[in-house]
């Protein structure tokens, strides 16, 4: 083994890479204080090793991407820690680099012969948030796509910035190219520039040293000098130790990263960035009209600007903090700033009832989609996951087979009954009132046989039911009616149902068609267990059976043309109609 | 070493270590700290990754390995016809329908119906029939096979692979598999 690192370092020089890069002096001792660079270092390897591990799964396309990350966290084993680890180790970066600015800030680090070193440290800062902004996207599901859409609007609303947005978004509106873009920039694009920038950062950090405490003196530093290997170097591996440990426990407590359902572009989802970026959304909401460049580009463009010319802002001769409260204000009433819009946007949103509403709506629209996933997700990709709903597949069974006449959620025919809100009180009792409506039967060639039921004498003609019914009792005649039903129909009230039940034998005279009883059957459909979804599907498969529509039916019959459990997922479907009301037109 | 250095923090040249015996241990200590903490994080996602990475072992043939529908039975022959076998098929995260798994040569043997996978046992290129000399010729590396699809010249180590066939009220279904290539039993994969 000797032998092999001697004939190795011999021809590489490894050794003396090494021990040229763990012997650095550190004057005045190793402290905590210096452990932030290490740690941004570790948390960036870190997210190129999961980044990659992720990749593995991952897969960059509009129908694809949401699909194969639901795969990746929910099948994969340990999937969804490694994507956990992934998406906290962007909170992680985002509050070291906060840590680090404020150490740099408060030791004076920026400050001549530094200042490069200072530039680079910003301008990687800046693309931690690149980053996170480029990375939110790529799973492609209603978060990420709808707090990018703000972001990229932003973009598209400075002046000139729609040919900027155009490029970046792949054109018009969200798309494929959207995906592959982010994609690039975040997988191949950011992270080599990240690199490149860390390099040089490094060097000169090497170049300059730490910037030891401002009060010790030469001799007391040369004093309390340590070496970076082990001192220093043990602290920097004991803090990522610690950095790594909390986001271990934060992604176990939240199982992983949150993951919401396929991006839909006509749903209306409550976009909130991720929490580092909130303090941008807060201000947004100051700013109205063409005020709104004051909050997306002049006031973060200023912080920017400050803080590159820091070095020149700070005008103190010595580096003690003391010597340099201005500057030390500066990024103080910053953090402050920030920190509180943050503290805004949270409690307003945690006091905001329909935000609260949608969000709860949000996850249990997640969970179903991810739930239907499982089963695989149809080659569309994305939204259409829904399509392995039964509801779903009913929903398009019923567009296919039954809608040229029968309406349902507000679309389809009027050439037969509606079903919305189907077998309701309210749709039997504007049924009985007037069976020739539109809404019933009045688009049918026949059933003409059953007579509308007035409700007030003068309105009593040959055509319609001999006498008239007022509300009250026609609705103790829906009641009755819905009783025969069964015990899908619900609580019925029974004062009411015997009320309807004497009015049925007697005023309205139903008996001269319908029969109550199964098994018997007269000129109108026999009502046992009418409305039931065994009921519906005896409809579906054959409505001219004997105690159905007999011979005045005019539904084709589906037995044939239907398998059996397509028609029973109809009935269900049609079934659960009673009590939806399609929103208006 | 006589690099520039920042004049307010002038660490000058390291103080010669401290050799005392506590020192060194603790500094011992420290190494050994540094290398049992590195060590740790090193393992934070390479464990996971393990069974992350080794997940497609645990992934099965769906449906595509079930009877599928061939054709009518009075759709074949003696002459070889080249069938296209279709199933719904699991491929990672989608689902699809009727999606080509595969394809073979069906015809009838000795007044029976034999299928033979159209992928040559060599190297899995897809076997043509080759009319003329009423003969199976695979088009990579010149392996032969007979109607019977017995092995007749070539690099291939076995007989064309038959596949499950059965008949039922005048319609044909075959069971679509794969076998590992390049070895001389018929092995499924």
């Amino acid at each position: 083994m000797k032998k092999i690192i001697t004939w190795l370092t011999g021809r590489t020089g490894l050794d003396v890479a090494i021990s040229s890069a763990l012997t650095e002096p550190v004057p005045g001792g190793a402290r905590w204080q210096y452990v932030f660079g290490s740690v941004l270092t570790f948390l960036f390897m870190q997210q190129v090793v999961l980044g990659i591990l992720l990749a593995f799964y991952y897969s960059p396309s509009a129908s694809q991407a949401w699909a194969s990350t639901a795969y990746m966290n929910d099948q994969v084993a340990a999937g969804w820690f490694l994507r956990g680890l992934h998406h906290n180790g962007s909170s992680a970066m985002v509050i070291v680099v906060v840590l680090h600015l404020l150490q740099v800030v408060w030791a004076g680090a920026y400050r001549a012969p530094r200042e490069v070193n200072w530039w680079t440290g910003l301008a990687m800062g800046g693309l931690v948030l690149a980053f996170a902004l480029t990375g939110y996207l790529l799973p492609w599901d209603q978060k990420g796509y709808w707090a990018t859409q703000v972001a990229t609007g932003i973009m598209g609303s400075l002046p000139g910035g729609d040919p900027l947005k155009q490029v970046i978004q792949g054109g018009p509106e969200y798309g494929s190219l959207t995906i592959t873009r982010f994609f690039s920039l975040h997988v191949f694009v950011l992270p080599l520039v990240l690199g490149g920038l860390l390099a040089a950062h490094i060097a000169l950090f090497r170049r300059h040293g730490v910037t030891p405490p401002a009060n010790l003196n030469d001799a007391e530093l040369k004093r309390k000098t340590q070496p970076f290997w082990p001192n220093q170097l043990f602290l920097d591996v004991a803090a990522m130790a610690i950095c790594a440990a909390v986001m271990i426990v934060m992604t176990f407590r939240t199982h992983g990263a949150e993951l919401f359902a396929p991006a839909d572009p006509a749903s209306n989802f409550v976009a909130r960035p991720e929490w580092y970026f909130l303090f941008l959304y807060q201000l947004l909401k100051y700013f109205e009209g063409p005020l709104q460049i004051v909050a997306t580009v002049l006031l973060p463009g200023a912080v920017a600007v400050t803080l590159f010319a820091f070095p020149w802002v700070d005008r103190a001769t010595s580096r003690r903090p003391s010597a340099r409260w201005p500057a030390l204000m500066v990024v103080g009433g910053l953090m402050a700033a920030v920190t509180a819009l943050t503290a805004l946007a949270l409690v307003e949103d945690a006091h905001n009832e329909s935000y609260q509403k949608g969000l709860k709506l949000a996850e249990e629209e997640s969970t179903r989609a991810r739930k239907l996933a499982l089963e695989g997700v149809p080659p569309a990709g994305g939204i259409a996951v829904f399509d392995n709903d039964p509801k779903e597949k009913a929903r398009k069974l019923f567009k296919e087979h039954c809608s040229t006449c029968h309406t349902i959620e507000g679309r389809g025919g009027q050439e037969a009954p509606s079903f919305d809100d189907y077998n309701s009180r309210d749709w039997l009792f504007a049924l009985i009132r007037d069976p020739h409506s539109k809404r019933f039967f009045g688009g049918t060639k026949g059933h003409k046989d059953m007579k509308a039921v007035p409700a007030v004498a003068s309105a009593v003609t040959e055509a319609t039911a001999g006498a008239a019914v007022p509300d009250d009792q026609l609705r103790a005649v829906v009641e009755y009616v819905l009783s025969l039903e069964g015990p899908d129909a619900g609580p019925t009230d029974a004062a009411m149902v015997a009320k309807g039940k004497a009015l049925w034998n007697g005023t309205v005279e139903c008996t001269s068609c319908h029969e109550v009883e199964a098994g018997k059957s007269d000129t109108g459909p026999t009502l046992a267990g009418r409305g039931t979804v065994a009921w519906i599907t005896r409809i579906i498969r054959n409505s001219s059976e004997e105690d159905l529509f007999g011979d005045t039916a005019e539904m084709p019959k589906f037995a044939d043309k239907l398998k059996p459990e397509e028609i029973k997922a109809l009935a269900e479907f049609i079934f659960s109609q009673r009590g939806v009301k399609p929103a208006a037109p | 070493m006589s690099r520039e250095r920042d004049p307010e923090a002038d660490p000058h040249a390291m103080e010669p270590e401290d050799m005392s015996p506590e020192a060194v241990s603790r500094r011992k200590l420290l190494k050994i700290g540094v290398g049992v903490l590195g060590g740790g994080l090193g393992l934070v996602p390479i464990v996971p990754a393990l069974g992350y990475l080794v997940h497609p072992l645990r992934l099965q043939a769906g449906e595509a390995g079930a009877m599928l529908a061939a054709g009518r039975r009075s759709a074949f022959g003696k002459v070889p016809v080249r069938v296209d076998l279709y199933a719904d098929q699991r491929d990672a995260w989608s689902r699809e329908s009727n999606v080509k798994v595969g394809s073979c040569w069906v015809h009838e043997q000795d007044g029976k119906l034999q299928a033979l996978s159209t992928r040559c046992p060599h190297l899995g290129c897809s076997v043509d029939f080759d009319a003329k000399e009423n003969a199976f010729k695979c088009p990579c590396h010149r392996s032969a096979f007979d109607l019977t699809g017995k092995r007749q010249e070539g690099p291939a180590p076995r007989s064309m692979d038959t596949l499950e066939l059965k008949e039922a009220n005048g319609l044909v279904t075959i069971r679509y598999q794969r076998f590992r290539q390049g070895v001389p039993g018929k092995e499924p994969v």
